[in-house]
């Protein structure tokens, strides 16, 4: 009898948890760690908080060994620099952190400064987590030195601003060269129709080498990676997401597909994060890898082969497709120390620490008065500088997470259940339509 | 008269005592629940989730998702995935509950140590079951090593599904094996003792003194097991993450993505509903059994 009530008694608790759990899974685990490196200066910290210090709360998901680092040593460095404001940089995975800001936007529990992925602000700001800054970044008067695309992800359709973009990042190939030697190639592909040559005749399934590899997976990295090849230019024709059926999307989309048909691209791209397919690649598992700028700062991994990179063919020779990367801060809405805030910022995303930033963390300036003095692959980075030329936003648009599902869902059902491109895109459209038809995607 | 007013008083001091816990549930649970039900009859997205302007629609957002075949996927898949976890890890750990009852040297620490994949957290048993079921994982390599070819387990849309049930009972038997032992001890081993005697073999023991004296026990683990898998979300979404194309996909998970990464909230809130109208059901049926078997 006493198990029968333990029993029952468990049973209420599990039926209300399943509800519950629902809408709070996020909560419970939400409590963020700090980093250690500034943990390690926890001492310092209290010093600096007994004076009349302003303070301010800033939120980052920086893991890679370098920005994690870089952002620390940035915010040490501002609290030096003046005894007026004092920011505390803390670690939340970035996942927690996205879900932080939607339960933020109705508890009003925020940062005073929050880190975000440029293609989720508009539905952050849509949601009301940031705080409109125009007047204040107006009256700073650098605006016009950023570049639109990064800026205009700031931004609301009324063109109001709600942070600044911090690094701004694109997508290129790699390949390693002894491979593409030993196919009897000696240079890189320049147009889709020899990319496509170039994969089949590199790809060894004996030695478990794949011509190319990328990242397909069901989030918003894998759109990032595919969306270049559904934007490509064919016969000098390209399209936006809100026109897949178009035949150069259609063509793109046949391309991967008749790849992982093929074999000479694993089916595990569904699978695989970017840095899945980057490590595929510096392992010398794969001839050829779509990967970001800041693969710049990872080459060390590569093992022992000559790499280059070079504009990624997804098109007619000459032309290129790529999609614009990078993250932003914005201010919260609630942050009571505004001023403070926006001093930081402004600090952070000055043209000195644009460039200093780009170098320590392999990322590309988002101003056009930054210089980054590359001291290690110069000329990589010149292929992702010439790259940006082609590279396309994501929206900005306040249900871009929809739309992203969509493009990954369309293109996971070509490459695992074989369904025909155009079909595939077809269906995507179905869901894309009515929300671009309600909100159109800004010109490009 | 006066023992009246002292039956009244006694009545008001039980009052007193219940209201706490009354209070808790009303808070912690009733809350969520009706603001649940209420935000899945609205039309609550990220455009009007602060600005306001959302306003009732109805069922719409119920037979918006019973119209959408991702969404009936879904349905499937959770109970798919449920009704297969429970064949197994019931079977199983029902075999492993009379094995160890048997008293012999060893039984209590091995017992032990099959608790342990129970003791772990459900984050990591999701990875583990990454690793083991990638395509050059743990079972591939071992197929491999008898000259067999594995599929791609997690990445195909029919075998991600086995991938995910197959890691689940792993953490459900040991819990099924726990229950059943308790249940098992309440068995007076006299009743088997003047069966023996009477000439029963151990089949006929099983099925006329081990099942009906067990009943209880069995329809509890199993309600239980229903409702705990029923409301999975923790191992696909670290292992699978739902994909590929949905095809391990169950009703958390499917609410998760559609409230906090597409910002539809009250489409998620809706498959939240249909997810504890589900789970209500079933339990309203256990406290029935319950309520039967105590009269």
């Amino acid at each position: 009898m006493k198990l029968k009530k333990l029993l029952a008694l468990s049973l209420v608790a599990v039926m209300g948890m399943s509800i519950v759990a629902c809408g709070s899974s996020a909560t419970e685990s939400a409590a963020p760690a700090e980093d250690n490196g500034a943990a390690a200066e926890a001492p310092a910290k209290e010093e600096a908080a007994s004076g009349d210090v302003t303070e301010v709360e800033l939120w980052h998901y920086f893991d890679a060994s370098a920005d994690a680092k870089a952002i620390v040593d940035w915010v040490d460095e501002y609290n030096s620099l003046q005894n007026d404001i004092h920011i505390t940089a803390t670690y939340v995975s970035r996942e927690e952190l996205m879900n932080q800001y939607t339960i933020g936007a109705l508890s009003g529990e925020l940062p005073d400064i929050g880190m975000v992925d440029s293609p989720d602000m508009a539905s952050y700001i849509s949601l009301g987590v940031f705080e409109d800054i125009t007047s204040q970044l107006n009256e700073w008067g650098e605006l016009d030195k950023f570049y639109p695309g990064p800026l205009s992800s700031c931004m609301d359709a009324d063109g109001n601003l709600y942070g600044l973009p911090q690094n701004s990042n694109c997508l290129a190939l790699a390949c390693n060269m002894d491979l593409l030697k030993a196919a009897g190639y000696d240079h890189m592909p320049e147009s889709l129709d020899e990319f496509k040559e170039m994969v089949a005749a590199t790809t060894n399934p004996a030695d478990d080498v794949y011509g190319y590899a990328m990242c397909a997976v069901s989030t918003e990295e894998g759109t990032f990676q595919l969306l270049p090849w559904l934007r490509s230019k064919e016969n000098g024709k390209g399209v936006n997401v809100d026109d897949l059926t178009a035949d150069s999307a259609v063509n793109g989309l046949t391309v991967l597909g008749d790849f992982v048909k093929n074999g000479y691209m694993s089916k595990e791209a569904v699978n695989w994060t970017q840095a899945d397919a980057w490590n595929a690649f510096a392992a010398g598992k794969a001839a050829m890898v779509e990967c970001g700028t800041w693969h710049l700062a990872q080459t060390d991994a590569i093992a022992g082969f000559d790499y280059d990179f070079c504009l990624l063919p997804t098109g007619d020779k000459g032309t290129s497709t790529s999609t614009i990367g990078g993250e932003n801060f914005g201010i919260c809405s609630g942050a009571e120390n505004l001023d403070a805030c926006v001093d930081f910022l402004t600090w952070l995303c000055s043209k000195e620490k644009e460039g200093e930033w780009a170098v320590t963390a392999g990322k590309i300036p988002t101003r056009s008065d930054s210089v980054a003095n590359y001291d290690y692959e110069q000329d990589g980075f010149a292929v992702f500088v010439d790259e940006m030329n082609y590279a396309q936003a994501r929206g900005p648009h306040a249900e871009w997470p929809r739309i992203s599902e969509a493009v990954y869902t369309a293109c996971q059902s070509v490459f695992v259940d074989g369904t025909d491109p155009k079909d595939a895109l077809t269906k995507a459209m179905e869901t894309i339509k009515p929300i671009v038809d309600a909100n159109p995607l800004p010109e490009t | 008269m006066k023992k009246r007013t002292i039956i009244a008083q006694k009545r008001r001091e039980a009052y007193g005592f219940i209201l706490p816990a009354f209070l808790y549930v009303l808070l912690v649970m009733g809350y969520p629940l009706v603001y649940n039900v209420i935000l899945s009859f609205k039309n609550v997205d990220v455009k009007n989730l602060t600005k306001g302007g959302s306003v009732f629609v109805g069922f719409q957002n119920y037979i918006d998702l019973f119209a959408d075949p991702t969404f009936r996927l879904v349905l499937k898949n959770t109970f798919v995935f449920t009704i297969a976890c429970l064949v197994f890890q019931f079977t199983i750990g029902f075999a492993f509950a009379m094995f160890f009852y048997q008293k012999f040297k060893l039984a209590g620490p091995i017992r032990g140590m099959i608790l342990v994949s129970y003791m772990m957290p459900m984050a990591v048993t999701g990875l583990l079951g990454k690793n083991i079921f990638s395509n050059a994982g743990l079972i591939n390599n071992l197929l491999l090593k008898i000259g067999i070819v594995g599929p791609e387990w997690l990445v195909d849309t029919g075998t991600a599904m086995i991938a995910v049930i197959v890691m689940n009972c792993w953490v459900g038997i040991p819990f099924n094996m726990l229950l059943l032992i308790s249940g098992l001890t309440s068995i007076p081993s006299e009743v088997y003792e003047s069966a023996s005697i009477d000439g029963a073999n151990w089949g006929q023991r099983f099925l006329h003194i081990t099942l009906p004296m067990m009943k209880g026990s069995i329809f509890s683990v199993l309600m239980l097991g229903f409702i705990y898998t029923f409301r999975a979300f923790d191992l696909m979404y670290i292992m699978t993450s739902g994909g590929p194309l949905n095809s391990t996909d169950v009703l958390g998970t499917y609410s998760y993505l559609l409230s906090f990464t597409q910002y539809q909230f009250s489409k998620g809130a809706a498959v939240a509903m249909v997810l504890f109208v589900c789970l209500f059901a079933v339990g309203l049926f256990y406290l029935r059994l319950l309520i039967k078997e105590d009269d």
